[in-house]
């Protein structure tokens, strides 16, 4: 598409308009209109007369321009696409043609060429009008008059011509026309009139100049948009003209004038404002233009500035402020949850969320400020003039807003936003830098639990330095063979024997010393190396059980397993092989899964469950009472064992509320026929609660603290014999 | 390759001798046989008089001799920088006239015409306006419209616009064994067989657009309502410094793309403004215009020449390629650097094979094939003869 129309024009109109006789503008005119087209020929038609050929060389085709053959043929060129256009409201005023070898002339081109036909046209009359007048001897003082009208149209159009070339905006310049037109014009008022969208296309105006009238024209606006040329009617004193304004060949609209005196007084006055209403083409056309050049700067879904315009705007607004009155904030706003909308809705849901997500957004922020879109689920704010306090309030704002329920395919939806925010302190900041910040800051908040608010400090920088570093260490343990397992048992509460072990990483990194899977396990997810992490453990763990099992043929095992890994299409056939290879019995092993992972992907997991559950795997939610723990899943999938969060059991004295819920807990698996297993029991009156309350299995210090491989057959052994309350470090 | 009734030779010397270096080019291109033209390109720091009296001793009384100062000269053995390239054809079925035309107080648009008069008299099937032409002051586009109104869209226009020293001040053209300044040179060329022209560039848009929203001829004040200098200092990371640190040297031009229907039509902005924030471009820039900042890496300017070549091959329907003259931009040349100068004549080479070339860096391209337009910058136009 050419976004080229627009300024086009005003260099036509400039070189036409200066043109003191017809030959100059002729010729200044056929010439402008071949290279703006990029035409090879033009040529203008003048009373049954060929005038200015341009690029034709010798042989001018005359006969062909003056029947106006479609397809122009011309010596040692060949057929030509042409493009006639009349100079007035029909052909007999005379017509500017352009020809082109390449391809035919597209709407947008001929709409171009409109424009530049009819100031032609008025250009030649004007010109011919001042020779008349100068040809019949009249006195000089009508002669200036006429060159003075000549000249203020001129000037006029030009204005308008600026304005539009400039890029003013639309309201803008339709109100230059109007005026233009209403003071040229001698007009009691004009007004613009715009069909609107649908089927009634109910017009409506736009802009008006002069006296504001109750009556509005609309039906000479109808006929002249209908018939696609000017009208002319007489009232009792006065008369009313209406010119049709079009887009691309599609009428749009008329420009109406209502001017003082009779009919007669006004024949001239046709054609000018015919001249002003092409100019509300030209404006409506290029607005249309650079609505598409819109486009390319925004992002569809949402219709927010999309990264680059922002960092664009980012950067002007820096360029531009006074750094001590006009501290400038970046919000960064990122959602939770939303991948798993996206995932369990469809993707057309998840636009229609980030749609409404960036209403509510805006309607956090004030008209002046910028909401972007930087992609996926992330989203920046520029706040200009607003110290931290400001800031961080609309970020709270920010983040009530998206916690309220959206209402999407007939459901309530519920999802949070993080938000890192950062201040500019500093004229030379660059906004990728301070953007990059409140990324950092973000990243800060999401870590601290969903829903917070986080202003940039620059400890946070070296937090994540610290990050990445940490993610490269990462990387290289596995190889170095810095991990490492330990293994803590599950206890059967009734009878104190060891039913089974679940394996625990841990990292000893030479650099760092021992690093707490809550630290790296995150770090291993984002980076998808817990996929091969978790293959090793598998591994590892698998052959060491099977070792155990010589010895303790009834023991089991508890691996836990990252929502990545299980997404992973060859996840089932990973663990048949890990086991296979271990010589360890499906039936043996237990994956355990947080209830947020089979809440984010729940179709694939069900599938990659089916199969493991087919071969024989065991499957145990952990964590369970912390998240969703909806009934449907427990019910929809193959579960086998539910683990109760430490939180629940964690107080010395458990209440009657923890009672109740973990009695709940307890009972629930009993209904589904589910191994109840309690994490966390660090006493005995914790151990003995949970017996009176026949949970069947227990995890934690006061029964067992996770020891490594070595140190666990005696436990082992003193458990198999049934000592109620075995511990081996209490 | 060639005929026995037609042929096209090329020559190159980097002597610094002026004398020595003509009559080197010349006998390499002419190799003993009778020229019906010699295209001469040479460095405004030769002897021009010396230089062209050599190339007329190799030429022989009868043969035009045509050609324009460089900023460089393009050769199959290399591209130089202060020496001279030398083309010649000759043969039957070639019809060569020549004009010169002074610009002077007429202007570009008369010289223009003028020169274009040298097509008088040619009736071959194929033919071709080559103009080597003064472009230093006034519009140059005017020179190609002045061409353009005399033969109109029957006959392609080709050339380039004579290089001429640091000081900017004076370019030289040639016609016959003398040296004129301020002029325009049309050598009409005839041909039985098929002439083809390529042009290409390389430079792709920068995203996103800018609106040049104040500008007056080729000076830009504001872009996008910004001081223009600012947002060109700020685009290449150079936010705060001044002017002379963006246009430091011909290599770190900046280039903007004008939307045309087939493509960019690309301005060189060689100077800013510290004191008004203003860029200059070489012609005229349209305000409102809608621009992008055209960017091209190493490897594109390259593939630039080798599609050049190719498309004015293809312009030969299929007929075995005689030679081709090169018109290529000066600021690609800054841009390639030394060894990408050699770089590019490696790869006009491997576009044309065997086909021998020569041709000089230019202040600004003439090429027109289609439409009216024919002024580029940045471009490489070739023209091949069969």
């Amino acid at each position: 598409m050419s976004h080229s129309s627009s300024h086009q024009p005003t260099e036509f109109f400039s070189v036409v308009n200066a043109a003191a006789d017809e030959e100059t503008a002729v010729a200044a005119a056929v010439e402008r209109a071949a290279e703006m087209v990029e035409a090879e020929v033009a040529a203008v038609v003048l009373a049954d007369q060929v005038r200015g050929a341009w690029g034709f060389g010798t042989e001018v085709p005359s006969a062909g321009l003056l029947r106006a053959d479609k397809r122009l043929g011309v010596p040692a060129l060949g057929a030509l696409h042409t493009c006639y256009t009349a100079l007035g409201e029909d052909k007999k005023h005379g017509a500017l043609m352009v020809g082109r070898l390449s391809a035919e002339f597209s709407p947008e081109e001929r709409h171009m060429l409109q424009g530049m036909a009819q100031v032609l046209g008025l250009a030649l009359r004007g010109i011919r009008v001042l020779s008349d007048e100068r040809n019949l001897r009249a006195d000089s003082e009508r002669v200036a008059q006429v060159a003075q009208t000549k000249q203020m149209l001129v000037e006029t159009l030009l204005r308008i011509q600026r304005t539009i070339s400039n890029r003013r905006p639309l309201p803008e310049i339709l109100d230059a026309v109007t005026s233009g037109a209403a003071a040229l014009l001698g007009a009691d008022s004009v007004a613009l009139m715009l069909a609107e969208e649908g089927r009634a296309r109910r017009l409506t105006v736009a802009s008006t100049a002069g006296t504001p009238e109750a009556s509005t024209h609309d039906g000479d606006a109808r006929e002249a948009m209908a018939g696609g040329q000017v009208v002319i009617r007489a009232l009792a004193r006065d008369a009313v003209i209406a010119a049709p304004v079009q887009v691309t060949g599609e009428m749009t609209g008329s420009l109406v004038a209502r001017l003082p005196g009779p009919v007669e007084r006004h024949a001239e006055h046709r054609e000018q404002l015919a001249a002003f209403a092409q100019q509300v083409s030209v404006a409506l056309t290029d607005a249309r233009t650079a609505e598409a050049a819109h486009e390319a700067h925004h992002d569809p879904v949402t219709g927010l500035p999309n990264r680059g315009l922002f960092l664009k705007i980012f950067n002007r607004v820096l360029a531009s402020r006074d750094v001590a009155t006009d501290p400038t904030s970046v919000l960064f706003v990122d959602l939770d949850r939303f991948k798993a909308v996206n995932d369990s809705l469809g993707h057309e849901a998840g636009d229609q969320l980030l749609a409404a997500v960036a209403g509510r957004i805006r309607g956090c922020v004030r008209a002046s400020d910028t909401t972007a879109r930087l992609g996926g689920d992330e989203f920046a704010v520029l706040l200009h003039d607003s110290p931290m306090d400001a800031a961080t309030g609309v970020a709270e704002r920010i983040v009530q807003a998206v916690k309220d329920p959206f209402r999407l395919a007939g459901r309530d939806i519920f999802i949070g936003a993080s938000v890192g925010v950062a201040i500019s302190r500093e004229t030379a900041e660059h906004s990728d830098v301070l953007l990059n910040n409140a990324d950092v800051a973000m990243y800060r908040a999401k870590k601290e639990g969903p829903g917070k608010v986080i202003v940039y400090e620059p400890y946070m920088h070296t937090e994540a330095l610290n990050y990445l570093s940490l993610r490269g260490d990462l990387q290289k343990a596995l190889d170095a063979g810095e991990f490492a397992l330990q293994y803590q048992p599950l206890i059967r509460l009734a009878t104190g024997e060891v039913t089974g072990v679940e394996a625990l990483i841990r990292w000893h990194s030479p650099g760092r010393g021992l690093v707490s899977p809550v630290d790296f396990i995150p770090i291993a997810e984002e980076s998808g190396l817990i996929v091969e992490i978790g293959q090793w453990v598998l591994e590892t763990a698998a052959a060491q059980v099977a070792t155990w099992r010589r010895t303790f043929p009834d023991l089991t095992l508890n691996v836990n397993v990252s929502g990545l890994q299980l997404v992973n299409p060859r996840f089932a056939d990973d663990v048949m092989r890990a086991l296979a290879l271990a010589g360890l019995p499906s039936s043996a092993v237990t994956l355990e899964l947080t209830e947020s992972v089979l809440m984010s992907e729940p179709d694939l997991a069900r599938s990659s469950l089916a199969a493991l559950r087919t071969l024989g795997v065991q499957l145990s939610i952990d964590d369970f009472g912390t998240g969703y723990s909806s009934l449907a899943y427990l019910r929809e999938l193959p579960v086998d064992e539910l683990k109760i969060d430490r939180a629940f059991i964690a107080r010395a004295e458990l209440t009657a509320e923890d009672l109740a819920l973990v009695r709940t807990i307890v009972q629930l698996g009993q209904i589904l026929g589910l191994r109840v297993v309690a994490e966390g029991i660090e006493n005995a009156a914790q151990l003995e609660a949970l017996r009176s309350l026949s949970c069947a299995c227990g995890q934690g210090y006061h029964l067992c603290r996770p020891a490594d491989a070595a140190d666990l057959p005696p436990f082992l052994e003193r458990a198999s014999l049934r000592h109620p309350n075995a511990s081996l470090m209490a | 390759m060639q005929t026995p009734h037609r042929w096209f030779g090329a020559g190159h010397s980097i002597a610094a001798d002026s004398a020595k270096a003509g009559a080197e080019a010349a006998a390499s291109a002419v190799g003993g046989r009778t020229p019906a033209v010699v295209f001469v390109f040479a460095s405004h720091q030769h002897d021009l008089p010396a230089l062209l009296m050599a190339v007329r001793d190799e030429a022989g009384p009868n043969a035009l001799v045509v050609g324009a100062s460089t900023l460089g000269e393009l050769a199959y053995d290399g591209a130089s920088a202060g020496g001279v390239s030398v083309a010649a054809l000759g043969g039957e079925g070639f019809t060569v006239r020549a004009k010169v035309a002074h610009i002077g107080d007429a202007g570009h648009r008369r010289a223009g015409a003028e020169a274009a008069e040298a097509m008088a008299g040619v009736t071959s099937p194929h033919s071709v306006l080559i103009l080597l032409a003064d472009g230093l002051s006034g519009d140059p586009h005017e020179v190609v419209r002045g061409a353009y109104s005399v033969l109109g869209a029957v006959v392609p226009l080709v050339g380039g616009f004579a290089g001429g020293g640091s000081d900017k001040s004076r370019t030289f053209q040639f016609i016959g064994d003398t040296v004129y300044t301020d002029a325009v040179v049309g050598v009409a060329l005839g041909s039985d067989a098929p002439i083809g022209i390529g042009v290409a560039h390389g430079w792709h848009r920068v995203e996103p657009p800018m609106i040049i929203t104040s500008s007056r001829g080729g000076r830009i004040f504001e872009l996008d309502d910004e001081p223009a200098l600012d947002v060109l200092l700020r685009r290449n990371d150079l936010a705060g410094q001044r002017a002379a640190d963006l246009f430091h040297g011909v290599d770190a031009l900046q280039a903007l793309g004008l939307s045309r229907r087939n493509g960019e039509d690309i301005r060189v902005i060689h100077d800013g403004d510290d004191v008004d924030r203003s860029i200059l471009g070489m012609s005229d820039v349209p305000q409102g215009a809608l621009c992008w900042l055209m960017e091209a890496d190493h490897d594109a300017l390259i593939r630039g020449a080798t599609d050049s070549c190719r498309e004015a091959l293809d312009g030969l329907g299929g007929k075995v390629p005689l030679g081709v003259l090169a018109f290529d931009c000066g600021a690609r040349r800054g841009r390639l650097g030394p060894d990408g100068m050699q770089e590019e004549m490696a790869a006009m080479r491997s576009a044309l094979g065997s086909t021998p070339y020569a041709g000089f860096y230019t202040a600004g391209e003439i090429a027109r094939v289609r439409g009216a337009l024919g002024t580029h910058h940045l471009t490489l136009v070739t023209l091949a003869l069969a």
